[in-house]
């Protein structure tokens, strides 16, 4: 047993907290400035959009370990790129598929995809339905992905950006949403690949929250850290205020909830492609669970300790609730993670 | 990064689960007399000792057998998941004196203790002297080539059962109270040595306060330099606190399972609130398992057990008394009335885990020294 990083595990969290070092947010107002596409290309030529891609014997480039990894390092830089969405969810289906022309082009950088979620941002969105849908990490992408059911099974069909959408002016300010109320007609989708199988879609979703759940540990370390360190500056009564105990115990709860988030995910990332897939998802909802329920608290603490300035648009804190926010609610809350493990642990199912 | 056993962690598991199942002693959980429990305690602990799974991770010289902590806490695992009694607590107290003791004193105190032919209790917390244990008052002062020792120990758990003590006493009085801490080997038999149980909330003995009449110790019994017992203490509750020393895991585990039980007998299975209740006990039990696992693999990569074991202290603590909240709700009436015994006391049971090994407070203290904020 060996639950820690690998020496090469932990030479692309370097290379990834790099990159995420010089294009993350350290205020509000970087989100103007900040070359995305610099970004976006730096991640390109680390070979980091590819590591869902397969080699000839189907091993993935780089495992669930891996991208955890990379997407703690861009959720603690608070990086406006659509990583998660077309790196990891859009790559990865497409990959399952076997549509794997298309899935290079989304790992070689060139272009991207996003993905099209239900209205509760609980799942992807299943065609034929009602909307409203939204594209989620769309920026810059041309498409959403999502499922048409199909006599042979789901299989994965991309939804054009262009028409029918609009931008959401939505919680996370970092990465891109757009809703479409118009209805979708699925004959006129065009699909990609092979029809999935239950086992492609659970080992599927495993990923998708495992890496949403590393997002989360990112932008919660790096907001506990920064609360720290303004708690060991901010002077009032002429001592620091991290010399108060209420403030200590604020941040020693933060920390702790934190790390415990963390080993949850690590986990959860490592069972992704070592354990089968029902066990994966178990891994992740688990790990999901705890990140929902601890996020909003641990952001919260961190606004909380910040006082009044925490509580300002100029002020980087709520980029980092506003994130974790949207991380919760992204492929199901606590309830509906805790309702799931309930189905398996107390079902069986 | 892998949570698969190696090769030989596999092996190693494979053949202690079936030397478990052959050697649990039959009917220990159903032993109510305190006594009989203790002996059949002592027992076991020899039993495991004649079979090489005592002071695994201690060093070859001192009668270990040189393995990580990974074995450790794969005996812990599967000891719980079977069903074992306790498993005995050598660890901490071991390392102690391996670190700190003289040639003679290992030779002497290691055998019988690795063996249980010598069972140990830890005289550290005193009443005035809790959370802030360096302020103890137990004073040990020097008398020809002895030390006479003076004072009230509290929380001394297995104190009524023990034949050693590892004792914290203050040789010196003139210098800052970390400073003037010694430590010392003894027994619990001299002359002078009165223990009394402390009864907990629960209604049961758990623990003991012990008090020191002018009980006399002979100088060579005394544990590294005058005035180091502080820094002796520190090391053992680091390891006190370590995340091989997992039995509880598996204990949780069990709790779960029966309340998972009574949630069924009950019919509350079909209800929303409660499967989310108990869906998120669970959670809370695998991500304590899961941080313990962490620092399980730093340590056994070789790092100093440090303040990263207060956090799963705190999730530990959580975990335990959330539990028995969940339980205490479903069983509502049934727990108060004494229908479904023992759970009250399970209750009552829970409440100190955020006390004792340090409470949570002192637990989120040092984890603020951690992170490097101010006094």
């Amino acid at each position: 047993m060996h639950a820690l990083l690998s020496d090469e595990q932990r030479m692309l969290k370097e290379v990834a907290g790099q990159i995420a070092g010089s294009s993350g947010l350290e205020n509000p107002g970087d989100l103007a400035t900040r070359d995305r596409a610099a970004a976006w290309q730096a991640l390109a030529q680390a070979g980091l959009l590819a590591l869902r891609m397969r080699d000839e014997d189907g091993r993935p480039a780089g495992s669930g370990v891996e991208v955890a990894v990379v997407a703690e390092a861009l959720g603690a830089g608070l990086v406006p790129v659509p990583y998660l969405g077309s790196a990891v969810l859009a790559t990865e289906l497409l990959v399952l598929a076997g549509a794997d022309e298309e899935a290079g082009e989304l790992a070689d950088g060139v272009s991207r995809a996003g993905v099209l979620l239900d209205r509760r941002l609980s799942g992807l969105a299943r065609l034929p339905g009602g909307g409203p849908w939204y594209g989620w990490d769309v920026d810059g992408a041309a498409e959403a992905l999502a499922l048409v059911d199909s006599p042979e099974g789901p299989r994965v069909a991309r939804v054009p950006l262009d028409t029918g959408f609009a931008q959401v002016d939505g919680a996370d300010l970092t990465r891109a949403t757009a809703r479409r109320d118009a209805p979708l007609d699925p004959a006129r989708l065009r699909t990609v690949g092979r029809p999935l199988e239950a086992g492609d879609l659970a080992r599927w979703e495993a990923l998708a929250l495992a890496a949403i759940c590393a997002d989360t540990v990112g932008v919660m370390r790096a907001a506990v850290t920064r609360a720290v360190d303004y708690a060991k500056e901010r002077v009032q009564y002429g001592v620091p205020i991290g010399s108060f105990q209420a403030v200590q115990h604020l941040c020693a709860e933060a920390y702790v909830n934190a790390e415990a988030a963390a080993s949850a995910t690590n986990y959860a990332a490592w069972a992704v492609d070592e354990l089968e897939p029902e066990e994966a998802l178990l891994a992740a909802r688990t790990a999901k669970a705890h990140c929902a329920s601890v996020a909003r608290e641990v952001t919260e603490t961190v606004m909380q300790v910040f006082g009044g300035i925490g509580q300002t648009y100029e002020h980087i804190a709520h980029v980092h609730t506003r994130r974790a926010l949207m991380n919760r609610q992204l492929f199901g809350d606590e309830g509906t993670q805790l309702l799931r493990i309930a189905d398996v642990r107390l079902t069986g199912e | 990064m892998d949570y698969r056993d190696t090769p030989q962690e596999a092996e190693f598991r494979a053949s202690l689960r079936q030397w478990l199942t052959e050697n649990i002693p039959v009917g220990w959980d159903k032993i109510e007399d305190p006594e009989a429990a203790a002996q059949m305690r002592r027992a076991w602990h020899r039993t495991l000792y004649q079979a090489g799974y005592v002071g695994m991770s201690w060093p070859v010289e001192y009668g270990g057998r040189g393995l990580s902590a990974a074995y450790d806490a794969i005996l812990n695992e599967e000891a719980g998941n079977l069903n074992a009694p306790s498993l005995p607590s050598v660890g901490y107290m071991g390392r102690a004196v391996y670190t700190y003791g003289s040639e003679e004193q290992k030779k002497h105190f290691l055998p019988t203790l690795l063996s249980g032919e010598a069972q140990w209790c830890q005289g550290f917390s005193e009443p005035e002297a809790g959370s802030d244990l360096a302020s103890l008052r137990t004073t040990a002062r020097l008398d020809g080539d002895h030390y006479v020792v003076n004072g009230q120990k509290m929380w001394t758990s297995g104190g009524q059962y023990a034949d050693w003590c590892l004792l914290l006493a203050r040789t010196d009085s003139d210098v800052p109270k970390h400073k003037g801490i010694s430590c010392f080997l003894v027994s619990m038999k001299e002359p002078g040595v009165t223990v009394r149980p402390i009864i907990i909330a629960s209604g049961e003995a758990e623990t003991c306060e012990v008090f020191w009449d002018e009980v006399r110790i002979p100088v060579s019994q005394r544990l590294g330099e005058p005035g180091e017992g502080w820094r002796i203490a520190m090391t053992t509750v680091a390891y006190e606190r370590g995340p091989a020393d997992i039995g509880f895991i598996a204990s949780y585990r069990r709790t779960l399972a029966r309340v998972e039980r009574l949630a069924a007998e009950r019919g509350l299975l079909d209800q929303p609130e409660t499967r989310k209740q108990l869906a998120r006990a669970y959670v809370r039990g695998e991500v304590l398992r899961l941080n313990c696992v962490e620092q399980l693999a730093a340590r056994v990569s070789g790092q100093q057990p440090g303040p990263e074991g207060s956090v799963a202290k705190l999730l530990w603590a959580d975990a335990e008394q959330s539990l028995q909240h969940l339980a205490m709700d479903i069983l509502g009436a049934d727990e108060l009335t004494g229908t479904e015994s023992g759970w009250l006391s399970s209750y009552f049971t829970s409440r100190p885990v955020s006390v004792y090994g340090g409470s949570a407070q002192i637990q989120k203290n040092i984890i603020a020294r951690m992170l490097g904020l101010p006094r």
